[in-house]
This record gives C-alpha cells, structure tokens and sequence, in this order.
C-alpha cells in the first residue's frame, strides 16, 4: 500500500548542522572524565565508547533519512512521475545512494579505529585515534552538504504538493492556458485557485472537493497546456501531462470560444487532437466557454463543422459560462454521471464483481391487479401548476437592506409577537437569585392554581396519611428484645472503652482471671431472664483441665463472679501444644541446648550481638593453614 | 502559487500590516543585542564554539572592511621595472651565466658525494626499543619475557605468514598491519592513496627496518602505477619512494611525501 503523505518525513539538517548535532550528543551522552593514571583497559574502554556512539548517532541518523524519503518504485507510478517532473528521478535517486555509501563509509571507520584503540597504550595515542576517527567521520558528512541541501529542498517541496488520490473519483480539467479552467474549479468546488489575465497563472496541480449524490468528487485543476511536441514541454505543463496520463479520471476538455485566450477555435481542436492518445479509456467531456461573450450558434460555420467534428467522433460537447455561471452545474452533474457509469462498467467487468452479483437481488413487488395507482395531488395544486401563478415574494431582509441603503439598521426585535410598549424592553436576567427564563410562561398562573386544587383534593382523600401499623403480640416481643439488645450492646461498647484509657499495667495471659466459664454464661444469661437450673439438655459443662498431671490446688480461686472453681487455670506455655512425655523430654533437652551456647557467650538475650574480642588468640595463631582453627 | 502555500497567498491578497517594515527594521537593529548576551552568558562546550564561530565571522567582517578602505586610499605608483631589464648600454654584455654555471656543477657533485636522499624530513627523533616493543608475558604461569608485541604500525608485505606462534619473537598484530598510505606530491599538491610495496629504511634501526615498522621519518616504497608516469626511455614508473610524514598509531594512517 503506498503511501500519500509525504508530511512525515524528518528534517533533513545540512552537513554542518549534523555533524554539530551529532558530535554535541557524542559529548553530553558519554561520560567526559578520563585521567591517566587510570588502567589503561578503562581509558581504552572510554574512547572505544565515544567511537561506537558517533557512529551509532550518524548510522541511525542516516538510515531514518533513507527509509522516509519514498522510493520511486513503491509508490503509485502518478506520485512516481509527478516526482521524476519535479524533481529528476536521477538526482533523487544519486542524492539518496551518496548517502547510503555515506553511510557504509562511517561504519567502516569506526569498525577500523576500534580495532586500531585496541593497541592504543596511552592516553594521549588513544585519544589522538578517537580524535583521528571523529574527524573522518566528520570530513565525510562534509562531502554529502550537497546531497543534504537537495534532499531538505526535496522533502519541503513534497510535503507541500496537494494531496491527490490516484484511485478515488476524479474529474480532470485541462485546456490551454487562460481559458478558463481555474474559475471552473473555483465554482464548483471551495477551492480557491488564483484567476489572472496572463496565461500560466496556474503553475502545478490544484485539488478541490465537490459532491455529487452523496459522494465526494475531487477535481483537478492542471496548468494550461501548449501546443508543442512533447520533449519541448517545459515543468509546468509535464505536470499536467504526468496527470493526464496516470489518473483514471473523467477529462473536462474545455475550450474558449470566444478566442480571448489568445487561441483560435483551429488551434485549440489541434491541441485537443494531439493529446488524445492520453483520453484512452476514460469519459470525455468537451466543455465550451465564455459563452456570455459569443454564442455556439454565433460562430462562423468553419469553426462550427470543428465542434461538430466533435460531435461525429460520439465526445458530448457542452456549453458554459463561468462568467454567468449558466450551464456549469449542468456540466458537473453530466461529467460525473459519465464517470460513475464509467467506473461501474470497470467493477462489471472486473473479477470481484461476481461474487457480489450473486448475493444481490433486488426485489421487485408483483402488481396484484391491472389497477394503476398514481401519486394523489390535490386538485387546487394541480390548478395552480396549470396556471403557474408565482407565489408573492416575501420582503426578505436583505431586499429591505438594499432599498434603505445607508439608513438600514438590523432590528431582530421588530418581529415580537408582544405589545408594542413591552418589545423594545430589557429584560434582566436573575432575580432574588433565580433566572428568570425558568419561570416565563403565559399561564403560570393558571397552572399554579390547578395545582393547589389538586393538593387539596390529595390532602382531603387522605393519601398523605400515616397508617398506623398493627402488631400481633409475636412482633411486639421481638421489638422489645430488640430494643434491649441494642441497649445492652451500647453499655458493652462503653465499657470497653472506658476499660481501655488510662496507663494502667496489663497482667500478662497467664495471670489474667479466667474470662469464659460456665459461672459466667449462666450469670449471664440468667440476667436476660434465660432459665439457666436445668443442665440435662445443656450443651455446655465444665471443661477439662488439659495439663497431665494436676497438683492439688492449696489456694481458693475465685472468679469474675466470686466463686470458688476448681477449673479456672490456663495451661502455661511450656504444656501447652505437648502431647506425651517423650515430645516434652525432647523438647525441654532442645531448649537447654539452645541455651548452652548463649550462656557460653554471656549473651544477655537473643538479640544481644555483642563480641567481646574480636580476635582471640588460641583461634589466630598457629601454623596450621589449612582447617579451621576452632577444633585442636 | 501552490494551492498549499497559505500565508503567502494572504500576503498577496491582503498585503501586510501598516508597521510592518518598521517592525523588521527594529528586530533586525537589535540583533546585535542579542548575540552580545550571548557571548557573555554562554560557558562550556558551548561557549567555546560560540567563540570559535564569532572569530571567523569577526575575520570575514575586518576583511571586507579593509577591502572597502583600500579602495579610497591612494597608493603611491613606484616606477616598477621589470625582472631581468637591462639598460641599453648594457644589453650586448655577456652576464656571468658561464660562471653561474660552473659553480652549480660544483654544488651538484658535493652533493652526490654526501648522501643519495635529500630527504623533506632529515632529522627525526629515533624510537627506542621499549616504545616499539611492549613485553608479551607468555607461558602458564605468564612468567616468560622474551616475545615482543610490536605497537607501531608495520607493513609485512603479500603473502606473509607467521612463524609457528611459540616460536615468534616479534608480534605484529592485525589491527596495525597497513597496505596502503596517502603519498602527496609535493608539486602537484595532490594527495593519492596508493599501496605499499614496502619499507625501505627506518631511520631509528635497521632492526625495525627489517620487521617493517613504520614510524615518523620512515622511507617507504609505494606503487605509483596509478599516477602513470614514464621515464625519459619511454618505459613506466611503477615504484617510487616516499618519506612518512606523521605518526602513524596515533592517526591511524600513513600519511607520506612522495620524494621525487
């Protein structure tokens, strides 16, 4: 797929400005300090890196300037010829190949002068070769200054060509020069094209959009075209050629009869017979001019057996004026039908057709009787076409505008369907606050007092009263423990937090007073009303005391309640998770061993990392080299 | 006008602003302004190519300046005579060209008796061995001395092989192994890249000599088929000889004067 936008391509800088770039970013992105009693291997390493990234800058550098500029071959052979016409295909082509050995030179000598810094054995011969290889690499940019300087010219230039595609509708317009074709294009289309009396007012290709049954129609606008064989043509008309040639377009042929070009009718119908061999193929429309001036049927019959020439080789002619503006439109609408028709006779013939062809089918309705049903007009209108009487024109603005003159002034307020006094008023825009064009409406009033009505009639029929809900005796109890619930979770809350200020000492777990008990659930519970006597179907009791063996208890324990309790102890940590003696054998020898090595040291606890000598003798001395030294 | 170029289609159309000469006239007044700021704030890298680039432009400004002023001072018309005039009553002298002559014939045959080469760089400063030569520590636990690795550029001629590589003495590495030299000639000023045929003498030992190191001062033969010349007989000058002229491993390349 080629590509129409020629506005990315990068800037191409001129030799000095590159080498400058180049060179700057060499100095600000490599590191710059490099002494001599440094290892030679690192002064070779901060050269030989200075080297490699000039030439990684120019190569990149380079090799993007090659790869945006289009190449001849790939684009669409109208681009390809527009360019060899503007540019000389065999410049282009040079300009690009000198840089491309350019390139291929740099990478030469930065691939040599690497190898040579690898001998280099002082700082001065090594940066004597870095200075050696940038300098060369310098000198060879400074000989691509003229390629640089065409391809920018080139690259402005193309950016700056309007932008033609080859393959959508196109209409063509070409002619002698001064006959009229850019005033054609500036009305149909927006394009604004210069309109001058002297011939080549035009100098390259003009692009304007038009529609026409909801599609979008370029036109082309080409410089005039002179009589002369083709190797004579000069830039401006190979331009209009190379269009001619490679653009499926409709051709507007257009002539000027009234010779104010400076052309006879003769020499204008040679041109167009020299030409032809380009029309092949395509729609053709021969489009006469300046018809205000001089009328078809006004000419001498010599030049009008010319045009019916025309007629005879089946090339509809047709006549206009861009002057008056009659007949332009009719002359756009005909050479866009030719075109389209054209164009859809293509795609017929064409492979891809028929696989379309056999999923379309147009439905036509059966006609149920011989009945004909036209379309209804009311008789009135049907008089009134007859008559053709004109509607009376309305007095527009402008007509006012125009009979007034100079003591017209624009009054929008005129037209105000409101009293006289009141239209000329000013109105503000808030009020207390509120705009004011949220309340303008003419029955407000009467809208505010259906309003009321309704209320009222709401109010009375009792749909705003609150009913009051009847509960059964389940509901009430169920509102009633709820209501204590949320009270009794309200004092928790509190007391918690109460419990929580002050810096009072915590007594650690295992001190703590036994919290869940059964004395507890029972008081508890008895306090919410809960009949706690009866323990055959409970499915709490007292829990077991988990320690194997349990010593006699010799003091009294109470709980939270007050009780005595044989049961409220927490199991200490060193009985706790043991399942036999064995594991609690094992388990209390691992702990000594632990211990034995901190005792060792005098370690006051695990965290304490303290060495009190650091060397100590019996370890460091001795001729034993090989072993460790903490075994004798 | 191309349907793209909007501001100068606006410009042709339009004209420009009512103080729009004025405006360019003032910038342009100011412009000075603005490279003397310049001047002052730049330091750096920056400040030194600024500085270089102002000199040369500062130059090219004296120049045309004194061009423009000698054109309105009048010079002095000294009554200028030309090379080899004589007045009439000497003009059917003999001159002493006999004598001329023979005193030159002199000077040639001292010449030839000194030395064959008059050589554009007659004295150079002679290389000791321990800057061409650096020690290669060989062997398995690198304690032998003995190979040397060469660190200038050297020249060893088509079709060398190296001696078996525990027995070489003398390294020359690839990287410093050069075929060609760019051989100026001193009257034609030009400046070719022509192929070593090779190295004639070193003027620091024959030793170098003999290993091909090229150094400042170096003779060296070169192939100038290229250049075509012929001798007097009709036959073509292939070789010809060439004196280095600088420092070859730190330019990386031989520059030399043909010595014809």
């Amino acid at each position: 797929m080629s590509l129409y936008n020629f506005k990315k391509i990068v800037i191409v800088p001129t030799a000095k400005d590159f080498i400058d770039i180049v060179l700057s970013k060499t100095q600000r992105k490599t590191p710059t300090v490099v002494h001599k009693q440094y290892k030679i291997s690192r002064i070779r390493q901060f050269y030989m890196r200075k080297v490699k990234f000039s030439q990684q800058t120019f190569h990149d550098k380079l090799s993007t300037i090659l790869t945006d500029f289009p190449k001849l071959d790939d684009i669409h052979p109208f681009y390809a010829d527009l360019m060899n016409v503007l540019y000389d295909k065999d410049h282009y082509k040079l300009a690009l190949g000198q840089i491309n050995i350019a390139l291929h030179l740099i990478d030469n000598v930065s691939k040599d002068y690497v190898r040579l810094l690898k001998y280099g054995d002082s700082l001065y011969r090594c940066k004597q070769l870095k200075k050696a290889a940038l300098g060369r690499m310098a000198t060879i940019m400074k000989r691509q200054a003229q390629s640089l300087q065409y391809l920018e010219q080139v690259r402005q230039h193309l950016s700056r060509l309007p932008s033609i595609d080859p393959n959508t509708r196109t209409l063509l317009i070409c002619g002698f020069p001064n006959v009229g074709k850019s005033s054609f294009i500036n009305k149909i289309t927006r394009a604004d094209v210069e309109v001058q009396p002297y011939a080549f007012t035009t100098k390259s290709l003009f692009v304007g959009h038009t529609d026409h049954r909801y599609l979008r129609w370029q036109v082309v606008d080409t410089p005039g075209i002179l009589d002369h064989p083709l190797e004579n043509r000069n830039t401006i008309e190979m331009q209009a050629i190379a269009a001619l040639a490679h653009l499926r377009a409709a051709i507007l042929y257009v002539m000027d009869i009234s010779e104010q070009c400076g052309h006879t009718i003769e020499q204008q119908v040679a041109l167009f017979e020299s030409i032809k061999p380009l029309f092949a193929n395509k729609p053709l429309l021969v489009v006469l001019n300046k018809t205000d001036v001089i009328r078809l049927e006004e000419l001498k019959p010599e030049q009008k057996t010319l045009i019916q020439g025309f007629i005879n080789d089946d090339i509809p002619v047709m006549e206009m004026s861009t002057l008056s503006e009659e007949g332009v439109m009719a002359v756009k609408t005909e050479a866009c039908e030719r075109l389209l028709a054209h164009r859809i006779e293509v795609k017929i013939k064409s492979k891809k057709v028929e696989g379309i062809l056999n999923r379309l089918h147009v439905a036509v309705p059966k006609p149920r009787d011989g009945v004909v049903r036209p379309a209804f007009v009311p008789e009135n209108v049907i008089k009134q076409r007859l008559t053709k009487e004109p509607k009376p024109k309305k007095k527009t603005e402008r007509d006012l505008e125009v009979e007034l003159e100079d003591d017209y002034s624009l009054d929008l307020k005129k037209n105000y369907d409101l009293p006289a006094d009141f239209k000329y008023d000013v109105i503000p825009e808030f009020w207390e606050g509120k705009n004011i064009a949220d309340y303008i409406d003419p029955d407000i009033m009467a809208k505010l007092e259906e309003l009321e009505r309704e209320e009222e009639l709401r109010i009375e029929s009792g749909v705003y009263d609150k009913e009051e809900e009847e509960m059964d005796d389940e509901e009430k109890e169920i509102h009633r423990l709820a209501s204590k619930i949320r009270e009794k979770k309200a004092i928790i809350a509190i007391e918690s937090r109460i419990g929580r200020s002050g810096g009072a000492p915590v007594m650690p777990r295992a001190g703590r007073k036994r919290e869940r008990s059964v004395s507890r659930l029972r008081s508890e519970f008895e306090e919410l009303g809960v009949d706690m006597s009866n323990k055959s179907g409970a499915h709490f009791s007292r829990t077991k005391s988990r320690s194997a063996s349990r010593p006699p208890i010799k003091k009294a324990r109470a709980d939270s309640t007050g009780r005595v309790s044989s049961s409220s102890r927490v199991t200490p940590r060193d009985q706790s998770g043991i399942r036999n003696v064995e594991l609690k054998a094992k388990a209390k020898k691992m702990g000594h061993k632990a211990q034995g090595k901190m005792n060792q040291f005098g370690k006051a606890g695990e965290a304490d990392r303290h060495i009190a000598v650091k060397m100590p003798r019996h370890l460091y001395s001795g001729k034993r080299g090989i072993g460790k030294t903490d075994r004798r | 006008m191309p349907q793209n170029e909007h501001i100068e289609l606006f410009q042709k159309r339009y004209g420009f602003r009512m103080d729009y000469q004025e405006r360019q006239r003032k910038k342009k007044a100011r412009e000075h302004k603005l490279q003397s700021k310049m001047a002052q704030k730049l330091i750096g890298i920056k400040g030194k190519i600024f500085a270089k680039k102002r000199y040369s432009e500062k130059v090219q400004l004296k120049r045309t300046i004194k061009a423009h002023e000698e054109k309105k001072t009048r010079k002095k018309d000294e009554g200028k005579v030309p090379e080899g005039a004589m007045p009439a009553y000497l003009l059917d002298r003999e001159n002493t060209s006999q004598a001329k002559l023979l005193s030159s014939m002199v000077k040639q045959k001292r010449k030839e008796k000194a030395g064959k080469w008059d050589v554009p760089l007659p004295k150079v400063r002679a290389q000791s061995e321990a800057e061409v030569f650096r020690v290669l520590k060989t062997g398995k636990s690198r304690r032998k001395g003995w190979k040397r690795l060469v660190t200038k550029v050297c020249f060893v001629g088509e079709g060398f092989t190296r001696k078996p590589p525990k027995y070489e003495r003398f390294v020359r590495p690839m990287a410093l192994r050069f075929k060609k030299a760019h051989v100026t000639h001193p009257e034609l000023k030009a400046t070719f890249c022509l192929p070593i045929v090779g190295v004639k003498k070193n003027p620091s030992s024959p030793m170098y000599t003999s290993l091909g190191v090229i150094t400042k001062g170096t003779i060296i033969e070169v192939n100038v088929s290229e250049l075509g010349l012929v001798t007097q007989g009709g036959k073509v000058v292939w070789g010809k000889y060439a004196q280095v002229t600088n420092n070859p491993e730190n330019d990386g390349c031989i520059n030399a004067i043909l010595l014809v």
